[in-house]
Parts: structure tokens; sequence; C-alpha cells
């Protein structure tokens, strides 16, 4: 893939943007008027850069919170909140249920993971120990 | 005639005369010299001598000569050839003795080197028996530092993996739930 490929791409994973968050209206404008402009080889490179960008940038804005036991909407609510004011940008959560982590939970954003559960701090121990 | 006889004639002689000359005359007269055959006598004598030494007596003098010269050389050169015999072992003395303190001095470097090669191949050889000894023990110590690592960390695993079980075993929602909370209380700090 051209670095100009990736370029544009980057430009309209930016017009697709609406308050900080990818927009479903916006996307969908632009992939109606991405068809038919340019031809169909010089148009799939693009579409697969947009679409990696633009699933980066929902990763980047999606908070998963894999969590062991129960997790309340609210508390998970207040940990996206947490990553949201620290990140500078919207993140929703998405919560989703892990009994091997024991206990606690885990939260990934984008590249950035925040593990507070029993099974990393057993993981942690059991390094400590063998070191 | 004897001549004893012949002196009595002559006193006798004498005694008639009473001249000296004529009695020699007599005498020489009684002895049978004829003064008419001496002079070519002494001549013919003369020449016998001349031809004898000119001939025969001259020659062998010569020859007397060059054989005294001769073994007077031959003597000079005796007596040089034991000079040079006396020098030539005075020399070859100086060379024995030359040489046997350079044997001598050859033999004690030669000793001293075999001593410090001796020295030197004694201190290379602790050296190595040390180095060989120091390699040991690490590998031992690293041998044992590592068994001790793959033991901490083996009853670690098993610390763990049974400490996880038994939670997994033994937590229920609620706990896992008021776990949870305090987890939402530790990030928000």
């Amino acid at each position: 893939m051209s670095a100009s490929v990736r370029a544009e791409a980057r430009r309209l994973l930016a017009l697709s943007l609406e308050g900080g968050a990818v927009s479903s209206d916006r996307v969908a404008a632009m992939l109606a008027a991405l068809t038919g402009s340019r031809p169909a080889h010089t148009l799939r490179p693009l579409l697969r850069a947009y679409l990696a960008a633009v699933r980066r940038e929902l990763a980047r804005s999606e908070a998963t919170i894999e969590h062991a036991g129960p997790l309340s909407p609210e508390q998970a609510a207040a940990v996206a909140a947490h990553f949201s004011r620290a990140l500078g940008r919207p993140v929703r959560p998405v919560a989703r249920r892990n009994d091997s982590l024991l206990a606690g939970f885990r939260v990934r954003v984008g590249d950035d993971v925040t593990d507070l559960t029993a099974s990393a701090r057993l993981r942690a121990l059991e390094r400590s120990l063998s070191a | 005639m004897t001549t004893f006889s012949l002196l009595a004639a002559a006193d006798a002689a004498a005694a008639k005369s009473g001249n000296p000359v004529d009695d020699i005359i007599r005498l020489f007269g009684s002895f049978g010299v004829d003064w008419h055959h001496l002079l070519p006598q002494l001549v013919n004598f003369a020449l016998l001598v001349f031809v004898l030494y000119r001939y025969a007596i001259r020659p062998a003098l010569g020859q007397m000569e060059e054989r005294n010269r001769l073994i007077a050389q031959g003597l000079a050169d005796a007596k040089a050839a034991e000079q040079r015999l006396a020098d030539a072992q005075k020399a070859a003395d100086a060379k024995l003795n030359a040489a046997a303190d350079e044997s001598a001095r050859v033999l004690a470097e030669a000793r001293a080197s075999a001593a410090k090669t001796v020295e030197a191949a004694k201190s290379e050889a602790a050296a190595a028996a040390a180095e060989v000894l120091r390699k040991g023990q690490a590998a031992l110590e690293a041998d044992r530092a590592r068994m001790l690592n793959e033991v901490r960390g083996e009853l670690a695993r098993l610390v763990v993996d049974a400490s996880g079980k038994v939670l997994g075993q033994t937590l229920d929602d609620a706990q896992r739930a008021r776990l949870n909370e305090a987890a939402a209380k530790e990030l928000a700090r």
C-alpha cells in the first residue's frame, strides 16, 4: 500500500468524524461518493486503507472491558468515562465477561491495556517469585 | 842408517872440520838431499798441493761448509719449529682454556634458560589449572543458579496455578462483584 493511498485514507477518515467519533452516516456518504468515482483497480486499495483507518479509529474510541463476575452498566460507564477523561476523546464501553480472569477487569483502548485482574496480579507474583 | 848413527856421524865430522856450515852441508849430503832435484820436487809438491787444494780439498771444504750450513740451518729450523711448536701449544692451550670457559658459560646459560623454562611452564600450568578450576566453579555456580531459578520458577508457577484454581473455584459472583468494584475504585484513583 503506497504512502499516497494511506494519506488519502487518513483524509477520508478525518471527514468521517463527527464530534471526535466516527459517524456511520458520514462513512456511508463517503462510500457513496467514492463508488463510481474512479476505476475499481485504484478504488480497491483506497477502500482497504480507509477500512483499516476506520477500524483503528473505532478501536481508539472503544473501551473493551473484560471482566470476571458481574459488572454493572454503571461501572462500565464509569470506566469508559475515566478513559474518556484520560485520553481527551469520547470512549464508549464494550463489556465482555471472562471468568478466567478470576476477578477484576482488563480494559483495552486502542493499543493501551490496563489490567486490574486477579490473574494479572498472580502472574506478576509468579514473575517476582521466579526472578 | 838410523838417526842415532847419523847424529853420531855428524858429531864425528864436526869434530874433524870445525866449520858449522860445512858440517850442515855434509850432514844433508849424508842424508841424501840432492840440491839439484830439490827445487823441481818443491815445484811438483806445490803443484800437487795446488791441484789437491783446487780439486779435492776446496770442494771437500765447500761441501763441509755447505753441510755445516745445512746442519746449522736444520738446527735453527728445528729450534724455530720447536719455538713454533711451543707457541702453537700455548695457543692451543689458550684456545682450550677459552673453549672450556665458553663451554662453561654456555652450559651455565643453558641451565639458567632451562630453569627459566621450567619455571615458566610451571607457572603456565598453574595458571591453566587455576583457570580450569575457576571455569569449573563458575559453571557449577551457573548450573546451581540456573537450577535454583528453574525450581523457583516452577514452584512459583505451581503456587500461582494452584492459587488461580482455588480462587476460580471458591470465588462467587458476589465476591467478584466486590472485587470489580474495588478495581474500579483503584482505577479512579
